[in-house]
C-alpha cells in the first residue's frame, strides 16, 4: 500500500510538472488559419492556450475591423459567430464578408492582445474537398496486362462554379493499394480525368484535391476512391517481358571468338589482310635509307625536291602560293649561293643520277620516265597534266623554262605547243576556273618564246620572287607562268619578234588572248634571240616581281607597244605586292597604260580590265 | 490570336456603326443587337480571350508580389502596417457574390472599364521604377513589362466586348487617378519600398477583381449562368 501510494504520488507529481511546463512555455492563443472555402465566407481558428484549471474559459476573444472604402471603421467589432466552424475558431458569414476588402483581426485574452493578423479574403481561399469520386474502365490492353479508367468527381457543393464566381482547378493523385508514394498528376480545370496504365491484378487507390485558380495552396484532399480492376485473364502473359540480356551477351561473346579464331588461323591471307591489315613500315618514297645514313643531305634534298609527291605543294595556284625568295646581293654570289643555282644547275646532274637510285615503292613511276617532259607551262597535278600535255613537249631531261639551260634544244618542242594550246582546260586541272583559257595562252606566249636563259648568271642576278610550279625530273625549276613569262620574254629568247609578228592580231587591252591568236604567235616560227631584255629592271632590288612589272618592263624593253599586248602577262596576281625597291612598279592590270583598243577579240572574251574601262 | 482580334475589330465596327445608326435608345439591350449568329460567336470568342487575359495578369501580378515580398520586405511585418486603401477603392465595385449578382451585366462591364484604365498610369510608372531600382530585379521588371502590355490588350478587347453587348454606351471617362508616383520615388528605402508592396498588393487585388468580374460575365452572358 505504501509503495502504491508512493507511486502514485511521484506520478501525480510528475503529471503536474509537466503540465506546468507546458503551461508555462505555451499559454498563448495564436492564429492557426484562417480560410475562406469558396469566396462568399471565412473563418479563422486559433490554439487554444492550454487552459489551467483556474482559469475561466471563454475569455478568449476575437475582433475584427475592416476597411471601408477609404478608411478603417472605428472600432474593433467582435466575432459574429464562435461556434458554426467548431472549437477556438470565429465564422464569417457571407454578410459579413467582403471580398478584396482588407481586413484585419486579433485575438485577445482577458482584454490583452495576443495574436493580430491582417488579410483580405481572396489570399486565403482554399477550396473544399471534391465529392462523388467515381471510375469506369475505358479499355484494357491488348496484352490483358494494363488498362485505363476515368475517374470522375464532382465540385465541392458550396463552391459557386456555375455562376462562375470561383473556378476550380484540381489535381488528382492515385497509388497502389501497398505504396506508399502517391502520384500525382498535373493539375486539371475539368472534372474527370483519365488514368492511364494501370496494371489489371493490382488495386488502386485515388483522391482528388482542388485549389482555386491561379492560387498556390490547395485545399483538403478528397476521400480516397478504391479501384479494383477486374482480374486478367488467364492467357496472359505471366511475367513482363524482360529482355533476355545474358542470353545476348553469351551469344554474343561466343559469335565474336569464333569469328575471330576462324580470322586468325584461316589460311585465307586475304581475308586476313581485311580484318588485319599489316601495319605499313613508314618509309619515304624514293629515297634509299643508305643516303641518309651516308648522310649525303643534298642528294635526299634533291631527291625531296623532285618527287611526285611534292609537286602539288609546289605549285599551287590558289589564293594561297609561295614564292621563293632568293636573296641575292652580289653578282658573283649570286652565281655560285643562290638556291636557284643549286637547285638548277649544280644537283642538275646530281638529280640524274640519283635519279637512278632506287625508287621502288613509288608509285608513281611512270612520271620518272626521262622522254615525258613535265608540263612546265601550267599547274597540272602529278603526272595527270604531264600524260596529257606532256607528249608533245618532250623535254629530253633538260627541260628548262628559265633557260638556265645552255643547251638549246627547247626550240623544238615548243612547236608542239599547238596541241597543248588547245587543251587548255585539260592541262590546267588546278587553274582557277576562271582563267581556263588564260593559262593556255600564258602556255601559248610562253611556248611561243621558248624561254631559255642565255645567261644563267643574269637570271641569277635578278632578284625576284618567283612561283615555283615545279621541278623538273632533270632538276630544273619551273616557274609559274607569270614568271616565266618575263623571263620568257627577258632573258629567254623569248622571241619578241614572233610577238610582234603576232600583234597587229591581238587586241592590245586584252589581258587574255585567244586560243586562235595565241596559235597564230605559235605558227611563227620561233627565233630566238637573246636580246637587251629588261636587264635594268631585273636588276632592280625588287623583292617581288609581279606579272604587272613583267609586263611594264616588258614595255619598256623597247619592243613595240604592241609586244606588251601579246607579252603581256596574264596577272596571276592581280593585287598589288609590295615593292621595296624605288624602280619597282607594281601595278595593277587595269593601270598599264595599253592602248584604247576595240576590246572584242576574235573570240569574244573581254577582260575584266577592259570591262572596267569600257564601263564607267 | 492577333489576327483574330483584327478580324473581330472589322466585323465589331460594322456592327457598331450599324448598331449606333439603328439602334438609338439605351435601354437595356439584348445582349446582340443584331441578333446574328455571327455576334453570338463572336463574343463567345471576346470572352475567352478576356478571361484568359484576366487570368493571365491577376497570374503573374500574384508571382511579381510574392517575389518582391520574398526579395524585399520578407519578415518586416508590412502587411500589419496598415494596409493602405488602393487608388480603385474609390471607384463602388461590387464586394460579394450577391452584389456581383444583383448588378446588372452592362454596370458590370462599366466598372470593369474603369477599373482597368485606371492602372494604366501606374503600370507605366512601376516599369519606370522598378527598372531605376538598383539591382533591378529581372524576373520583377519583365512580369511588370507583361502585365502592362496585356493590361492595354485587355481593355482593348473589354471595350469591343462593350461595344457588342451594349453598343449605344456613352463612353464615360470615369477612372481613378493614381497620385502615387512621389511615393515610389522617395529617397527613404523604406518608404519606397513600403511604396512598392503596396502598389504591387493593389494590383495583385484589383487583377483578381477583374478577373472575377469577367468570369461571372461571361458564365452569365455566354452561357447563361451554367458554367
Amino acid at each position: 500500500m505504501d509503495l502504491w501510494q508512493l507511486l502514485l504520488t511521484v506520478a501525480l507529481a510528475g503529471s503536474s510538472d509537466a503540465f506546468s511546463g507546458s503551461e508555462d512555455s505555451s499559454g498563448k492563443p495564436k492564429f492557426t488559419k484562417c480560410r475562406s472555402p469558396e469566396l462568399e465566407t471565412f473563418s479563422c481558428h486559433w490554439t487554444d492556450g492550454v487552459h489551467h484549471g483556474l482559469k475561466s474559459p471563454g475569455s478568449v476573444q476575437l475582433f475584427y475591423i475592416r476597411r471601408n472604402t477609404q478608411e478603417w471603421t472605428q472600432e474593433w467589432k467582435e466575432c459574429p459567430d464562435y461556434v458554426s466552424a467548431g472549437e477556438n475558431s470565429c465564422y464569417f458569414n457571407s454578410s459579413y464578408t467582403s471580398i478584396w476588402i482588407p481586413y484585419c483581426i486579433k485575438l485577445t485574452n482577458n482584454g490583452g492582445m495576443v495574436d493580430q493578423k491582417c488579410f483580405s479574403v481572396e489570399e486565403i481561399v482554399q477550396p473544399d474537398p471534391p465529392i462523388g469520386l467515381n471510375w469506369t474502365l475505358l479499355n484494357v490492353s491488348l496484352t490483358g496486362i494494363h488498362a485505363d479508367i476515368q475517374v470522375r468527381w464532382e465540385p465541392p457543393p458550396n463552391a459557386d462554379v456555375q455562376k462562375g464566381w470561383i473556378v476550380l482547378e484540381y489535381e488528382l493523385q492515385y497509388k497502389e493499394v501497398n505504396e506508399t508514394q502517391w502520384k500525382m498528376m498535373d493539375p486539371v480545370l475539368s472534372t474527370s480525368v483519365p488514368v492511364y496504365s494501370l496494371r489489371l491484378d493490382k488495386e488502386y487507390e485515388v483522391r482528388v484535391r482542388s485549389r482555386q485558380r491561379s492560387s498556390e495552396k490547395y485545399g483538403e484532399f478528397s476521400e480516397v476512391l478504391y479501384v479494383t480492376l477486374p482480374q486478367m485473364s488467364p492467357f496472359t502473359c505471366e511475367e513482363d517481358f524482360r529482355f533476355p540480356w545474358f542470353l545476348i551477351i553469351i551469344f554474343g561473346i561466343f559469335g565474336l571468338t569464333v569469328m575471330l579464331f576462324v580470322f586468325i588461323f584461316s589460311k585465307q591471307q586475304r581475308i586476313k589482310m581485311l580484318i588485319l591489315p599489316p601495319v605499313p613500315v613508314p618509309k619515304i618514297k624514293g629515297i634509299d635509307p643508305d643516303l641518309l645514313k651516308e648522310g649525303k643531305l643534298e642528294e635526299v634534298n634533291t631527291i625531296l625536291a623532285i618527287q611526285d609527291s611534292y609537286k602539288p605543294e609546289f605549285y599551287n595556284d590558289d589564293s594561297w602560293v609561295e614564292f621563293i625568295e632568293l636573296d641575292i646581293d652580289d653578282p658573283d654570289e649570286k652565281t655560285e649561293g643562290s638556291d636557284t643555282d643549286r637547285l638548277l644547275s649544280n644537283s642538275h646532274q646530281k638529280s640524274l643520277s640519283v635519279l637512278a637510285a632506287k625508287d621502288d615503292d613509288s608509285g608513281r613511276t611512270s612520271c620518272y620516265e626521262p622522254d615525258i617532259l613535265e608540263n612546265d607551262f601550267n599547274a597540272s597535278d602529278g603526272c595527270d597534266g604531264n600524260s596529257e600535255v606532256a607528249q608533245p613537249q618532250r623535254l629530253k631531261g633538260e627541260a628548262d623554262l628559265l633557260c638556265l639551260d645552255q643547251k638549246n634544244q627547247n626550240n623544238s618542242p615548243y612547236h608542239d605547243v599547238s596541241p597543248a594550246a588547245q587543251q587548255p582546260e585539260v592541262v590546267l586541272a588546278e587553274e582557277d576556273k576562271p582563267r581556263p583559257l588564260l593559262t593556255g595562252e600564258i602556255e601559248s606566249t610562253l611556248q611561243a618564246a621558248p624561254s631559255q636563259l642565255s645567261n644563267p648568271n643574269s637570271l641569277a642576278n635578278i632578284d625576284f620572287y618567283a612561283q615555283v610550279s615545279d621541278i623538273t625530273p632533270a632538276g630544273s625549276v619551273v616557274l609559274s607562268p607569270g614568271q616565266k613569262n618575263k623571263a620568257g620574254n627577258s632573258q629567254c629568247d623569248a622571241h619578241p619578234e614572233v610577238v610582234s609578228l603576232c600583234q597587229t592580231n591581238f587586241i592590245m587591252d586584252n589581258a587574255y588572248f585567244c586560243e586562235a591568236d595565241a596559235k597564230k604567235c605559235i605558227a611563227v616560227a620561233p627565233h630566238v634571240d637573246v636580246e637587251s631584255r629588261v636587264e635594268p629592271s631585273f636588276n632592280q632590288e625588287d623583292i617581288y616581281i609581279t606579272t604587272e612589272s613583267l609586263t611594264t618592263t616588258a614595255e619598256r624593253s623597247g619592243t613595240a607597244e604592241d609586244a606588251p599586248g601579246s607579252e603581256m602577262p596574264v596577272p596571276d596576281y592581280t593585287s598589288i605586292h609590295l615593292v621595296q625597291s624605288p624602280q619597282g612598279l607594281v601595278l595593277n592590270a587595269a593601270t598599264l597604260p595599253l592602248p584604247d583598243k576595240e576590246f572584242l577579240s576574235s573570240c569574244g572574251y573581254v577582260s575584266t580590265d577592259q570591262l572596267n574601262k569600257i564601263l564607267p | 490570336m492577333d489576327s483574330k482580334w483584327s478580324r473581330r475589330t472589322g466585323s465589331l465596327l460594322l456592327l457598331l456603326v450599324s448598331n449606333l445608326l439603328l439602334c438609338k435608345s439605351t435601354a437595356s439591350l439584348p445582349i446582340c443587337p443584331s441578333g446574328a449568329v455571327n455576334c453570338q460567336v463572336s463574343l463567345r470568342d471576346l470572352f475567352d480571350r478576356a478571361v484568359i487575359l484576366s487570368h493571365h495578369i491577376h497570374k503573374l501580378s500574384s508571382e511579381m508580389f510574392n517575389e518582391f515580398d520574398k526579395r524585399y520586405t520578407q519578415g518586416r511585418g508590412f502587411i500589419t502596417k496598415a494596409i493602405n486603401s488602393c487608388h480603385t477603392s474609390s471607384l463602388s465595385t461590387p464586394e460579394d457574390k450577391e452584389q456581383a449578382q444583383q448588378i446588372h451585366h452592362e454596370d458590370l462591364l462599366n466598372m470593369v472599364l474603369r477599373v482597368l484604365p485606371s492602372w494604366n498610369d501606374p503600370l507605366y510608372h512601376l516599369v519606370t521604377e522598378v527598372r531605376g531600382m538598383q539591382e533591378a530585379p529581372d524576373a520583377i521588371l519583365s512580369k511588370a513589362i507583361e502585365i502592362e502590355e496585356q493590361n492595354r490588350r485587355l481593355l482593348e478587347g473589354m471595350e469591343k466586348i462593350v461595344g457588342q453587348v451594349h453598343p449605344g454606351i456613352k463612353e464615360n471617362e470615369i477612372y481613378s487617378v493614381w497620385s502615387g508616383l512621389p511615393s515610389l520615388q522617395m529617397a527613404d528605402e523604406d518608404a519606397r519600398l513600403f511604396a512598392f508592396y503596396n502598389l504591387l498588393h493593389c494590383l495583385r487585388r484589383d487583377s483578381h477583381k477583374i478577373d472575377n468580374y469577367l468570369k461571372l460575365l461571361k458564365c452569365r452572358i455566354i452561357y447563361d449562368s451554367n458554367c
